[in-house]
């Protein structure tokens, strides 16, 4: 039996108005992604690989096509996104290419927030963002504001954030582009386990293809369509 | 987890710039109110203690504060006879400058009809009334003079017997009481060529003041009239009336004469002013209040993407407008603080009323409030709604 398909995206298409006319950012793209597989998308820049993030994440709703969480229907064209703020609590977490921290809060308060986000109590919640942190190699950094650790310490703490309220879906948007080769291998080696140890769906859009090894399945964009799907 | 407290604990030296800058404003505020207080107070100091009933003042005249007013100086005399008059007391008062330990000083000669005025509407801060002797005087600490301290007015040696506090009048020049016949004395001083000049032109060797009945500088400026308690106020005033040359004032008229015809126009420019500082208060309050909900809008919309519910959006925006109420507290009490430290060290008296005070804060509080709600509603609800997710995100 094969795990739950928990991404589910049905002909989705995304058409912005741009100057020189209608930008099809999205062209009908349809791709299922499993509890516990880690999908990389690839593709060259503008070739929509963002765009199919902000569908999928719930943020943008689609010009065309649908958008299926563990066999629900929760995105189509003219969905409120603001109404779907409880299902991206819940069941998506987010990596961005940017770490997006509150730069008041330290980095296990930054964990902590999304967990209280969920109705977490207080106490446990501050406990159960240092050992995400620590899980990150970052207990020391525990204690520290955004601005005192190093872009890919931040990206970390941007994935203990994303882990933290244990959502079935994680997105991540380039998540290793401002770090070198080896801390970038580090946080794909992060989803990796991730995937494995909590059967959590993960899709990763990437240009490093050092790290391909690690994904059981790699899909190209090219002009807002697939390419060619192989499977590892 | 308290989002605004944690932003105001990472940047501490802002907000407390924040509320120093608010209680600048609110000083200026409090100074401006308290200076408007303090010289109607001043001005009508001593219309409103001196317990007098009517004041009789030259024909015609609006006296002895608003216009000028000289009536002769047994005026008193005539009142006195007038029935439902219990006691009548002659007054005057005048600018004088005079030197006092080398330095020129100012004060308002003010003639005390001794023994008659007892001086029991004045509070002494130290020594004691005039008695009946000559040649002393009361005089306010504003003056610069103090109990036995020695001053020349006229040719003549003053001893300052007694001292008052906070005394002046409607320019803030401290008082200098003296006796009546004193302060006439004082009012006629001369060069000695005038005095040769006076008599030469009325062709005898007389005093110049002997040549008419009443000598224009040995006039009185008014005479104070205490009324008997039966007595009809009205029938007073017509009765002295009648008499043509003289013009009665009651209590009442003379407040209104110094605060609407004397004191107008400057009363006018600090209302300004203090409705400028006001307006100006509340533009800058605006703006940061405004900022501060602007700078939010970042993360607001960050929380909203991953998802938090309406609720915690608006306690992090409730929690942000009561730390700027805080800010606006803090810099209303450091106001205050501020008033009472620095603005005894005016020349002129300002007023700090508690009922001001509360006045203010409650419209600084009520200010805030409608901005904070007004910010936070656009800012929180409606605008971090619209953000675009790539803006936030990438
Ligand atoms: N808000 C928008 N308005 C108009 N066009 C847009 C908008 N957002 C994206 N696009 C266009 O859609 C196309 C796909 O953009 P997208 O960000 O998904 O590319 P990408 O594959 O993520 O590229 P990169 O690797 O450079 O991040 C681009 O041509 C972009 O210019
Ligand atoms: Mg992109």
């Amino acid at each position: 039996m094969s795990p739950p398909v928990i991404l589910s995206a049905r002909g989705l298409a995304r058409h912005y108005a741009g100057p020189a006319g209608l930008v099809r950012a999205l062209d009908g793209i349809s791709l299922d992604i499993q509890a516990g597989e880690l999908v990389g998308i690839f593709g060259p820049s503008g070739s929509g690989k963002s765009t199919f993030l902000m569908l999928a994440g719930l943020l943008e709703t689609p010009s065309a096509g649908e958008v299926w969480l563990a066999g629900e229907r929760v995105s189509q064209p003219g969905t409120d996104l603001d109404r779907l703020r409880e299902v991206r609590r819940q069941k998506i977490g987010f990596v961005f290419q940017k770490a997006n921290l509150i730069p008041f809060l330290t980095a296990a308060e930054n964990v902590a927030l999304s967990l209280e986000l969920v109705d977490v109590a207080p106490a446990p919640v501050l406990a159960h963002g240092c050992r995400l942190l620590a899980a990150l190699d970052l207990s020391h950094r525990a204690d520290s504001l955004p601005a005192r650790l190093s872009g890919g310490e931040q990206q970390r703490v941007a994935v203990a954030r994303a882990l933290a309220n244990s959502p079935p879906l994680i997105l991540a948007d380039e998540p290793t582009a401002a770090l070198d080769s080896v801390r970038g291998r580090q946080v794909m080696q992060l989803f990796r386990r991730i995937a494995a140890s909590r059967g959590t769906a993960v899709a990763v859009v990437t240009h490093d293809t050092r790290s391909a090894d690690l994904f059981d399945r790699r899909v190209h964009l090219e002009d807002g369509r697939l390419a060619t799907r192989r499977q590892e | 987890m308290n989002l605004a407290l944690k932003d105001a604990a990472h940047t501490p030296m802002r907000f407390v710039l924040t509320a120093f800058g608010v209680a600048l404003l609110m000083t200026a505020v409090i100074g401006m109110t308290g200076l408007y207080r303090g010289v109607v107070g001043d001005a009508l100091l001593v219309i409103e203690r001196i317990d007098a009933d009517l004041w009789v003042v030259q024909g015609e005249r609006a006296g002895p504060f608003a216009e000028g007013s000289a009536v002769a100086p047994d005026m008193d005399r005539r009142v006195a006879g007038v029935p439902g008059v219990a006691d009548v007391r002659r007054f005057t008062q005048f600018s004088q400058q005079f030197a006092f330990e080398g330095a020129t000083r100012r004060a308002t000669i003010t003639g005390a009809d001794i023994p008659a005025d007892d001086g029991r509407w004045l509070a002494l801060a130290a020594g004691r009334w005039l008695a009946a002797g000559r040649c002393e005087a009361v005089a306010d600490e504003s003056t610069g003079l103090a109990v036995s301290d020695w001053v020349e007015l006229a040719r003549d040696v003053y001893e300052i017997v007694g001292s008052t506090r906070h005394m002046v009048d409607s320019a803030g020049d401290g008082l200098l009481f003296v006796g009546i016949n004193d302060a006439t004395a004082i009012a006629q001083k001369r060069t000695s060529e005038a005095i040769y000049l006076a008599r030469a032109a009325r062709g005898t060797g007389e005093f110049a003041g002997a040549g008419s009945s009443v000598a224009q500088e040995s006039k009185i400026a008014a005479v104070l009239v205490r009324l008997a308690p039966a007595a009809d106020a009205a029938n007073v005033i017509a009765t002295i009336e009648r008499w043509g040359d003289v013009r009665v004032l009651t209590t009442q008229q003379q407040r209104d004469l110094m605060l609407n015809a004397r004191l107008w126009k400057l009363r006018l420019q600090i209302l300004a002013f203090t409705g400028l500082i006001l307006l100006i208060t509340a533009i800058v309050v605006s703006l940061i209040v405004y900022t501060m909900t602007l700078e939010k809008l970042y993360e607001i919309a960050l929380l909203k993407l991953i998802g938090a519910r309406e609720s915690v959006v608006a306690t992090m925006i409730g929690q942000q407008a009561g730390l700027i109420g805080l800010i606006g507290l803090a810099g209303f009490l450091l106001s205050i603080g501020a008033a009472e430290l620095v603005f005894p060290l005016f020349p002129r008296r300002v007023v700090i009323l508690a009922g001001d005070l509360a006045l203010l804060g409650l419209a600084l509080l009520g200010l805030a409030l409608a901005l904070i709600c007004a910010a936070a509603a656009w800012i929180g609800i409606a605008r971090a709604s619209r953000v675009n997710a790539r803006e936030v995100l990438a």
